[in-house]
């Protein structure tokens, strides 16, 4: 078992290759305990190519993976009992209702039935299912399956909950209670992975992210430095009481500022944006200039960069292959 | 009308080219033709002199004919059985009833597509029925043409049967294997009333008698002569009562499928399920004699003692629930026990022989029709459902997987094979000397179910979608033996008798029908061999699923 000021998760010079395609290549990420890591990438990235070597169902082609100290490739059956795996398909059984599904779950882990009674009843107190144990599982909604599925993961208590697009599919209400759930979880001392295309929802929960683009680790850390690394310029917005002052604003920023620092006007907001990558004392320079040429500035703020920001950073606008291909990998920060 | 134009029709075009472009389909053709001209070939005259009365054709086309009507009831189903249930769990249904297309356009398109693929298959044994009619002794109107009528009907009735079936039914396997328990039933459990009750006065004869004019049976043996090789079914009307018999079912089933085809089809709520709880009122106490096993009652947990994927296969299967089998299985000793009463009481003029010819065809039909439904599915649909991916990351090794799958359909064949014990039983009471063959031929169907259970699993373990899965088992599990009954069918001509021995061995239900000494079957000696036979396809069979499993549990 793994101390507690060591990685839970960790993998070194992942690779895996299919032939002459490459899914994964050379990723080496680490994950603390009580973590979340959010692991980010478009399809066919290499994520659920990742996952699927850490739970014990793809072996690497060279590199490492472990878990708790354990290698994912040599010691499946103690993996097996290390992470909990929810994949992206729920695996549903026909006729089967919640209770009889975990029931099943927990009797093909080898749990003595008095507790896996009572280890039932904890998983759905967690995640929720208690009220719908009688339901057929095919016949429950696609957040509520979910539930059900997390419930499934924790019935053998395992220390890694690996959870592959959980939100995918859930309306705005689900997602904020899967949300919920996975915060709830890592409180609980557990240590998460999980994908999502949805970045903003990642964005609340994770903290630590690992960028992944055709294979290639792009971005891999914690959550506001690889925001600061990956957006190294900052967005500043400019905020007018007046109307006919915003063409006069914009005149003047243009003026001052570089060609690179693009002015864009908002007339109906009565807003000017612009990134920059000048420092505080610069910028005081700049709202100076405004308010000295008589312009009434009702604020004058940096606009916070988001994780889709950053991703589209790396994986460039709309993830095509030629412009991901030309940023260089970032080296993993601890 | 123009539901029935092959260019105004949309679905009708599509669905043909989708059939005649898929590799399924020109398997089954190329298969057709070859066996029909293999058979011509074997039989063609050395010598150069004209055969008038027809007995070298008659022994050729005898067997082309009854192999095409298994080639049509084996393949025709396949298609139509899936058409209308994959379409609506796609959700493509709902935007076909969303169009202008009417129900009617959607209907003839998928029948007339299947239609077609079956004149395809019927036209390519053509070459091989003009070499009979070569040879001498066979006519156009008598023989070549009532053929032609009898096998298209079968193609419209069937498939008119599977899309009734497609309709109603919740998933593609559910639908293929309901659409081949109707084809047997059609075909050879319609007949069943006809031979009990054929010789006595009354209208249940009159009843019994119109019952087979929807079977393709009578007609067959009609046309090829061959009443004396088979039992005698044949009707009044010949084959024409046939083609009345299957344009009625046809029409009938054809004016329910497109009632059916509405919107309405897919307004159907999920099922919520609800726990019965009524322990100690009188409706709990019903509901306990009706089921025995209470589908709506709340499940303890699983012992840790018990394969828990056994357990698991029980209780979600949608066809074979334990409840639903111990009712099938208790009509089945009735029935058995009501066969063997008759007979002892003198109320039909059958022998012990004939009674138990019967038992054991009851029990080979259930064999064939459950075996491949509960088996086939075992892994693919473990691996279509991504069940498989979740048991793999469970605790349990392969073999235990395996193991529990395996033994939840051969504790279910196993109380099939016991069901007709009582009416054996009875036999036995009334005829001591038959015990040592009762035992005989409980071993030979004990190892055609360990066959079955053994060639369904191993190909379901290849397979990636169940419904692939439980057609291409019905398909191998009919060739083996049905198909290999065809060969008996030609004993004499153009086979041997020697040769007909060596294919029957294939197949442990014809140990069966000789041991209990079945007319025609009396003179043939299967076992042992025949066991062995068994013994090793269902070692190999055995061997290659573990191989498989295996494979499928390995990380990638």
């Amino acid at each position: 078992m793994s101390q507690d000021n060591e990685p839970v998760v960790q993998t070194s010079g992942l690779t895996k290759r299919y032939g002459d395609f490459t899914a994964l290549d050379s990723l080496s990420i680490h994950v603390n305990r009580g973590e979340i890591l959010g692991f980010i990438g478009p399809n066919g990235a290499g994520k659920t190519t990742a996952i699927k070597i850490l739970v014990g169902l793809s072996k690497p082609t060279s590199g490492s993976a472990r878990i708790a100290g354990v290698d994912c490739s040599q010691g499946a059956r103690k993996i097996k009992k290390l992470v909990g795996y929810m994949p992206d398909r729920f695996g549903s059984y026909d006729n089967m209702r919640v209770r009889e599904y975990l029931d099943f779950f927990g009797a093909a882990y080898g749990i003595p039935l008095a507790e896996r009674q009572q280890r039932i009843r904890e998983v759905m107190e967690i995640s929720n299912t208690a009220y719908m144990q009688d339901k057929f599982v095919e016949s429950l909604s696609h957040g509520m399956q979910q539930r059900v599925g997390i419930a499934r993961t924790l019935l053998h208590n395992p220390e890694v909950l690996i959870f592959d697009e959980p939100a995918n599919g859930l309306d705005p209400k689900a997602r904020i209670e899967m949300r919920d759930l996975l915060l709830d979880l890592a409180a609980r001392g557990k240590t998460l992975i999980v994908t999502s295309h949805i970045l903003p929802e990642l964005a609340r929960i994770c903290n630590t992210i690992a960028i992944v683009t055709h294979g290639k680790l792009r971005a891999f850390g914690k959550l506001d430095d690889v925001m600061r690394q990956l957006c190294p310029r900052r967005s500043y917005e400019v905020q007018l009481v007046e109307l006919k002052d915003v063409a006069a604003a914009e005149k003047l920023l243009v003026d001052v500022l570089q060609a690179d620092e693009v002015v864009s006007a908002s007339q109906t907001e009565r807003v000017l944006r612009f990134p920059t990558s000048r420092t505080e004392q610069e910028l005081s320079g700049v709202l100076s200039r405004l308010v000295s040429a008589g312009i009434q500035v009702a604020q004058f703020r940096e606009v916070a960069g988001d994780l889709e920001d950053a991703f589209l950073s790396v994986a460039g606008v709309g993830g095509d292959k030629a412009s991901a291909q030309k940023s260089a990998p970032v080296a993993a920060a601890s | 009308m123009n539901s029935l134009l092959l260019w105004k029709n949309p679905i009708l075009r599509r669905e043909l080219l989708d059939r005649l472009r898929s590799l399924r389909a020109f398997a089954s053709i190329l298969a057709v033709a070859i066996g029909a001209a293999l058979l011509v070939i074997l039989r063609w005259p050395s010598e150069s002199t004209l055969d008038i009365v027809s007995q070298g054709a008659m022994q050729v086309f005898r067997p082309l004919a009854f192999g095409l009507a298994v080639a049509v009831m084996m393949l025709v189903p396949a298609f139509p059985a899936t058409a209308i249930v994959r379409e609506r769990r796609r959700g493509t249904l709902a935007l076909l009833l969303n169009s202008p297309l009417r129900p009617t356009d959607i209907y003839f398109g998928k029948l007339l597509s299947n239609v077609f693929l079956a004149f395809v298959l019927i036209s390519v044994s053509l070459p091989s029925l003009g070499a009979c009619y070569a040879m001498g002794g066979l006519s156009l109107q008598s023989h070549m043409l009532p053929l032609l009528t009898i096998l298209v009907c079968m193609a419209l009735q069937y498939s008119a049967v599977s899309l009734w079936i497609s309709v109603q039914a919740g998933s593609s396997d559910s639908s293929l294997r309901w659409s081949y328990a109707a084809v047997l039933i059609l075909a050879f459990l319609s007949l069943a009333p006809s031979s009990i009750y054929g010789n006595l006065p009354g209208w249940q004869s009159a009843i019994a008698q119109k019952l087979t004019a929807i079977s393709p049976m009578p007609a067959l043996q009609e046309i090829t002569g061959s009443q004396s090789a088979t039992t005698e079914f044949a009707t009044s009307g010949g084959w024409k009562s046939y083609v009345i018999g299957a344009t009625i079912t046809t029409l009938l089933f054809a004016i329910a499928t497109i009632v059916k085809l509405d919107p309405l089809l897919l307004d159907r709520p999920r099922p919520t399920g609800k726990i019965v709880k009524n322990k100690n009122t009188v409706g709990g106490w019903a509901r306990r004699m009706v089921y025995l096993i209470d589908p709506e009652k709340q499940k303890v947990g699983i012992p840790l003692f018990i394969n828990p994927v056994m357990v698991k296969e029980f209780r979600t299967r949608k066809f074979g629930r334990l409840h639903w089998l111990l009712r099938l299985i208790a009509t089945c000793g009735v029935i058995s026990l009501f066969l063997t009463v008759i007979t002892a009481t003198g109320t039909v003029s059958w022998g012990v022989d004939r009674i138990a010819a019967t038992l054991v065809l009851m029990q080979i039909a259930l064999l064939i029709v459950l075996g491949p439904s509960l088996a086939s599915g075992l892994i693919a649909g473990e691996v279509e459902s991504g069940g498989w991916q979740l048991l793999r990351m469970t605790s349990m090794s392969t073999l235990r997987i395996v193991n529990g799958k395996l033994m939840s359909v051969a504790w279910t064949m196993l109380l099939i094979l016991l069901a007709t014990v009582p009416g054996y039983a009875v036999m036995m009471w009334i005829q001591p000397a038959t015990i040592g063959q009762v035992q005989r031929v409980l071993i030979s169907l004990g190892i055609a179910t360990m066959m079955i259970v053994l060639v369904s699993a191993c190909i379901s373990a290849f397979c990636r979608s169940a419904a692939v899965a439980t057609a291409t088992s019905y398909g191998v599990l009919l060739a083996m033996f049905a198909g290999t009954f065809l060969v008996w069918l030609a004993r004499g001509k153009p086979f041997g008798p020697i040769f007909v021995e060596r294919v029957l061995s294939l197949n442990p239900t014809a140990a069966a029908l000789a041991e209990i000494r079945v007319p025609g079957f009396e003179s043939l000696n299967l076992t042992p061999i025949s066991w062995w036979i068994g013994l090793c396809v269902s070692a190999l069979c055995l061997l290659l699923l573990s191989i498989r499993t295996w494979h499928l549990a390995r990380p990638d």
